[in-house]
């Protein structure tokens, strides 16, 4: 089947009409409406509180709780092991990808439920899970509990679906024609790798990643168990919350959560503009 | 009128679904990547996950038969299904229609909204408790004494428990809808319109239908992030044994009180339920919706 | 009159898609919906089905107006370009959809399912999904699935675009004799001429979102009532200030007529039984020309020779447009 053949055979997109125009009707509308009232209940006014309460503090209140000492290293700590995984994520994450789609071998399907368990485990399970390898008891002998090695393999655990995810569908619709006309033209694997499909997969990667880096900034449920939480060392962002929190000092919580809320705004803008890209690239 | 039509038509060939099977080229890079892919899944997934197996049945059925036994536990148990149904039932209503609004309509600040409705998935489950203790926590809260006022409390209780659950499992749903129903359009709709067929009969005969698997799928997912949630829990339930602890806190202090064997059977059994629910749906669920 | 539309007149953003149209369709009859492509005329069809909302103007349907009704009350069939079938639903519950809402009898719509299928041959795939079946054959059950309601008037959106030309061929022939059996008044839209010359009653010719002319095709044919229609229905050449066919145009190889003008012929191709010359006038026309085969052997044409053209007697002919097409 040729592809205009396959486009004419598609059904039409939803008209996309230009302008912020409202096609709204009266009952969709009202339905938006009680939409946004539950949404803005649930998530855009409690996140404002926490941004409220931590502008309430003032300025100089907000920079001494996030440069004291113990929660920038928290801070720290999280971002570059975030940052880390991410890395590591967006090596391993298409190189995953790549097998399940383009390999065929007995026992495929069983990687391809692997990849979803991090994300159906429950976190503080994920934590007992990677406990039993690699704790005290550890069968391999490798006792990585309570070291930044935990947060590590903690936060590589939680983040494995991301990329593998976002690249996947890419890589099933990518035409392997493209690759072979590169090919025929003299390419090697290599080249043809680096320069025809990469490139297709580059949006691909990018949004997983940015997924990874969010999700593990934000991580807490897999560390409880796994990193001991020491001050300065495996103690990571979410915990220095939590521990605010609970000595019932609210001020300072709402400061280091808005640094969070920072960082994850900044990755849905990311997501935003990467999403647009593709869009227009169509 | 003519037959030869019937015979002139070309068999039912061009079907959309189409799919070439993969031509595998195998080289020594394929066997290498095979071998990196295998080997990183089971050290970092099916090693230590079958490992939680072996050591809840160190001792056979024994340490699930005695959780079972354990009211409080039973309790936590039902707490938590209950919690994760009211979850699922939340946010496939809400996901379902703010996505048939995001793809069917055009409102100013849909782009702001479409990129807002993701932020739970990547804000701290800690920071989701604080957000929802500053606002309806009884005592501080904006909202909080006001509700109490009536009689409704929403911290330390289950209806808070629900709303951060409902608050980290929100994108899920949308995120498996919205693609599905861009993909199938809108003239299947207006043609059932044309057919004469009111809204209600347009959703129900035909959007619905199309956009079926699509639902289960972000059911599941909902369902699975909504029986582990777990710090954003434990910031607004004040984990009341027997009253506002669920599953997941249970095997945090069942851990730390010295019960691994207890904490292993817990977590068996969460596990067990995602799990479960991943391996149907992945089966059950037709090839050309993947 | 089935149809009557009025005033209509429609804008997306900046960009006028119908500029003040009014348009009778008559009861009974196949009336073709003609014009290049982007000139208004799916969106011309969509106002009548209720699918679009026009800004202004009315639309009448079998004496009622309908300007204001919504899709599902007016009682059209509308055929998609696309088919826009219900992939959910095998072949006989599509056709029935329309019979479900209408909350007819079970055994009523079963009756009459299996007749629509029969009308269209499509019985033996009646429990089909629709991925099941060839594009021609999806586009019969659309066709079978909007006639089940019986409805006051057919709108078909270009019924056979997404099919290759020879399928295209057979099912242009089948609706024209499906029409004759059923005899719903019916609207097609279509930007092949041949195609609506060949099975319309009736042509309504859209171009630039207005009604060019309306009328049957040999009234189009013969007195098109402009450059652009005349073009648009088929070959058209320029010829001392007018437009007129190529086959319209008398060649001679001495000055016989009155008013003939001289000029020699540039290039001379055969294509099956005619022969089709390009001609240099003194008055510098290059003018196509169509002569038969027998004409051109008998005259001893060829690349070089010195011929007269005449307009015959009778040609249709339309003054030149600046912007002609
Ligand atoms: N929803 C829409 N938003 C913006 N412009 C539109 C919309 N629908 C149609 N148009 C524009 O209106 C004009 C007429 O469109 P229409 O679909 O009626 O053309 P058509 O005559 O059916 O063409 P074709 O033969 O290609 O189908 C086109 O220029 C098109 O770009
Ligand atoms: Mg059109």
């Amino acid at each position: 089947m040729t592809s205009t053949e396959i486009a004419a055979v598609r059904p039409a997109r939803t008209p996309r009409r230009s302008g912020p125009r409202s096609t709204l009707t009266r009952s969709s509308g009202l339905g938006l409406g009680i939409a946004m009232i539950w949404f803005s209940a649930l998530v855009l006014i409690p996140l404002a509180a926490v941004v409220v309460t931590a502008v309430d503090g003032g300025w100089d209140v907000f920079w001494s709780t996030v440069t004291n000492g113990q929660t920038a290293a928290a801070i720290r700590l999280t971002v570059l092991t975030a940052v880390g995984v991410t890395a590591v994520n967006v090596v391993m994450g298409p190189l995953i990808a790549w097998v399940l789609v383009r390999d065929r071998f007995w026992g495929k399907s069983v990687l391809e439920v692997m990849i979803d368990i991090p994300f159906a485990l429950p976190t503080v399970v994920a934590g007992l899970v990677l406990l039993s390898l690699y704790g005290q008891d550890s069968p391999l002998g490798v006792d990585v509990a309570n070291t930044r090695m935990a947060v590590f393999l903690a936060f590589l655990f939680v983040t494995l679906p991301f990329v593998v995810r976002m690249v996947q569908p890419v890589l099933e619709e990518l035409d392997r024609d493209v690759e072979e006309a590169a090919a025929s033209l003299g390419a090697s694997r290599f080249t043809t790798f680096r320069r025809i499909v990469l490139p297709s997969l580059a949006p691909a990667i990018a949004a997983g990643a940015a997924l990874s880096f969010a999700r593990g900034v934000s991580e807490y449920g897999s560390l409880v168990l796994l990193s001991g939480n020491l001050p300065f060392k495996t103690e990571v962002t979410s915990v220095r919350i939590l521990s605010s929190i609970e000595n019932d000092n609210v001020p300072a919580a709402a400061a280091v959560a808005t640094v969070l809320l920072a960082i994850s705004l900044a990755v849905i803008v990311l997501l935003d503009v990467i999403q647009r890209r593709v869009a227009a690239r169509g | 009128m003519a037959d030869t039509l019937v015979h002139a038509v070309p068999d039912p060939a061009p079907v959309e679904e189409h799919r070439r099977a993969p031509r595998v080229r195998r080289t020594p890079t394929t066997y290498v990547l095979r071998f990196v892919a295998t080997a990183y899944l089971f050290l970092l997934v099916a090693w230590p996950v079958s490992l939680v197996v072996v050591n809840t049945f160190d001792d056979g059925f024994g340490s699930i038969g005695s959780l079972l036994a354990d009211p409080d536990m039973v309790v936590a148990l039902q707490l938590s299904a209950y919690v994760a149904v009211w979850s699922v039932v939340i946010n496939t209503l809400f996901g379902v229609g703010i996505s048939l609004l995001l793809v069917r309509y055009e409102f100013p600040g849909k782009r702001l909204l479409n990129a807002l409705l993701d932020i739970p998935l990547s804000v701290s489950p800690i920071v989701v408790g604080l957000a929802l203790v500053l606002v309806y926590g009884g005592r501080n809260g904006w909202f909080g004494p006001t509700l109490a006022g009536w009689g409704f409390q929403v911290i330390f209780s289950t209806p808070g428990i629900i709303m951060a659950t409902t608050f980290v499992a929100l994108p899920l749903m949308i995120r498996e809808i919205v693609p599905v129903l861009e993909e199938v359009g809108i003239e299947q709709e207006q043609a059932a319109e044309s057919l004469g067929a009111s809204a209600a009969q347009r959703f129900w005969r035909i959007t619905l239908p199309s956009i079926k698997w699509g639902i289960v799928y972000g059911v599941v997912l909902t369902l699975a992030r909504s029986l582990g949630e777990f710090g954003a829990v434990k910031v607004v339930s004040g984990n009341v044994l027997g009253q506002t602890r669920t599953a997941t806190l249970a095997v945090e202090e069942k851990y730390l009180n010295f019960d691994p064997q207890g904490a292993y059977a817990t977590a068996f059994l969460l596990a067990m339920v995602s799990v479960a629910c991943i391996v149907v749906v992945a089966i059950i669920r037709p090839k050309n919706h993947a | 009159m089935s149809i009557e539309v009025t005033g209509l007149n429609k804008k997306f953003g900046d960009f006028v898609a119908l500029d003040d149209v009014n348009v009778t369709i008559p009861t009974g009859q196949l009336t073709a919906l003609l014009g290049p492509s982007g000139g208004g005329k799916s969106t011309l069809l969509r106002i009548i089905a209720g699918l679009e909302k026009s800004d202004t103007g009315t639309v009448t349907i079998e004496g009622v107006d309908a300007t204001d009704l919504p899709a599902q009350k007016r009682n059209v069939g509308f055929v998609f370009q696309h088919y826009a079938v219900f992939k959910h639903m095998t072949v006989a519950k599509n056709v029935a959809f329309g019979l479900e809402i209408r909350k007819r009898p079970k055994d009523e719509i079963e009756h009459r399912v299996q007749e629509l299928l029969k009308l269209v041959h499509l019985s033996q795939f009646s429990h089909r999904l629709p991925s099941q079946l060839s594009g021609g054959q999806r586009q019969r059950m659309a066709l079978a699935r909007a006639l089940a309601v019986e409805p006051s008037v057919l709108l078909l959106d270009e019924p056979f675009g997404a099919l290759d030309a020879k399928v295209r061929k057979e099912l242009r022939d089948w609706l024209r004799r499906l029409h004759d059996d059923v005899h719903v008044t019916t609207v097609f839209v279509t930007h092949d001429q041949e195609e609506a010359l060949e099975v319309a009653d009736e042509i309504v010719v859209i171009n630039e979102g207005r009604v060019e002319q309306v009328g049957t095709p040999d009234q189009l044919y013969d007195e098109p009532a402009n450059d652009f229609v005349m073009s648009f229905l088929g070959e058209v050449t320029h010829f001392g200030g007018v437009s007129l066919r190529p086959h319209d145009i008398e060649l001679e190889t001495s000055p016989k007529l009155a008013g003939s003008v001289e000029g020699t012929v540039h290039r001379l191709v055969r294509i099956g039984f005619e022969v089709r010359l390009t001609v240099l006038t003194v008055d510098g026309d290059e003018v196509a020309v169509v002569v038969t085969r027998a004409h051109a052997r008998a005259l001893q044409l060829r690349e070089g020779s010195t011929v007269w053209l005449t307009p015959a007697a009778g040609a249709t002919v339309v003054p030149r447009m600046a912007a002609a097409v």
